[in-house]
């Protein structure tokens, strides 16, 4: 694997400050805005040594919000492909996750499930993928993402089936 | 004049004081309005479907099959406005505060609950609604057992051979 990889380990975690890119895909801001939130001083993401920056070949991480519209698609396969390996992706909010409120409609492709198979076609390879649902994500719900990308906290939603027993 | 400004930054930051909330330490702030993730009480859900026709976003579906009917929760389309709570006609459904549902395999998210449909007690064969809902629409409406137990196609049956019978017009054997 290419070097840089090791932090995905949970033994080396937080040895490499994250810098992340901020790619809306089509959204309606309110993610956006709640990744404004995380970046301020109130939240102060830069103590875990996040920061943004401005070009994707800058960035380790890329938080990806919106449904992903058949406009921004080619721009977002170029964004992506900028970026270099480890190509790690935080999808947020429920557009993102699961297509949102839209995730049937001719405009947009239905989210980072039918994200993942145009870009096996396309041959861009994402390493680490961490979902963040919410409608928008809460500003600690993109901090806990953050941190099980890396492996310092574990998920907390289990899969579940409940069968119902007759009364 | 422009020498002494970053000393009135520092006058100004130490009146502020430190506003950044140290989030992993400490809890957020969560007010009472705050709506998270839905959970389903499977000992009172009666498999309606009246949350999945409400549902904005198609969070919530449901999936027929010959003996099961599964209501589905996928957390990552969910948009949290609360509408399924309130339609609920049993209150099973309750909005918890959970927000730190970030997971790294989408299957995660995913929530089920499997009602088990009632055997039709004329055919013996054909299931077209789960036994809780049978129940509950006992409970509220003054309907025969055997009624309410009965399939839709063999509730048409019946009604149409119950008319040939009134007319005449069907033969039935004497047993």
């Amino acid at each position: 694997m290419v070097e840089g990889c090791s932090m995905l380990k949970p033994s080396n975690m937080l040895k490499k400050s994250i810098w992340v890119f901020h790619l809306n895909t089509g959204g309606c801001n309110a993610c956006d805005i709640e990744i404004l939130d995380v970046l301020t001083p109130y939240f102060d993401v830069e103590r875990f040594g996040i920061k943004l920056v401005a070009s994707p070949r800058h960035a380790d991480l890329v938080l990806l919000t919106g449904p992903i519209t058949r406009k921004t698609l080619p721009k977002v396969i170029r964004t992506l492909r900028a970026v270099p390996r480890p190509r790690l992706i935080l999808a947020i909010g429920a557009c993102a996750v699961g297509g949102g409120i839209w995730h049937d409609s001719y405009g947009v492709i239905g989210g980072i499930e039918a994200l993942k198979k145009v870009l096996e076609e396309q041959g861009v390879v994402i390493d680490k993928l961490v979902y963040v649902p919410g409608c928008p994500a809460r500003p600690e719900a993109i901090i806990y993402g953050v941190a099980v990308l890396l492996g310092i906290a574990k998920p907390k939603v289990k899969e579940t089936e409940v069968e119902v027993i007759v009364k | 004049m422009n020498k002494m400004k970053p000393l009135k930054l520092l006058d100004i930051a130490r009146k502020t004081g430190v506003v950044t909330i140290r989030y992993p330490n400490k809890p957020p702030l969560i007010t009472s309005e705050f709506r998270g993730r839905i959970v389903i009480d499977a000992s009172k859900c009666i498999g309606c479907g009246a949350c999945v026709n409400i549902c904005p976003s198609n969070a919530l579906t449901i999936k027929e099959t010959y003996d099961k009917r599964i209501i589905n929760y996928f957390i990552g389309r969910c948009i949290y406005c609360g509408s399924c709570a309130d339609v609920c006609p049993v209150k099973a459904i309750t909005i918890t505060k959970d927000f730190e549902l970030a997971t790294d395999n989408i299957r995660d998210l995913n929530n089920r609950v499997v009602h088990y449909k009632a055997v039709c007690c004329r055919c013996g064969s054909e299931r077209h609604a789960p036994e809780n809902m049978i129940k509950f629409v006992i409970r509220r409406v003054p309907v025969a057992e055997t009624y309410a137990h009965m399939a839709t196609n063999c509730k048409k049956r019946k009604f149409v051979e119950g008319m040939l019978h009134g007319r005449g017009m069907l033969y039935v054997e004497a047993k």
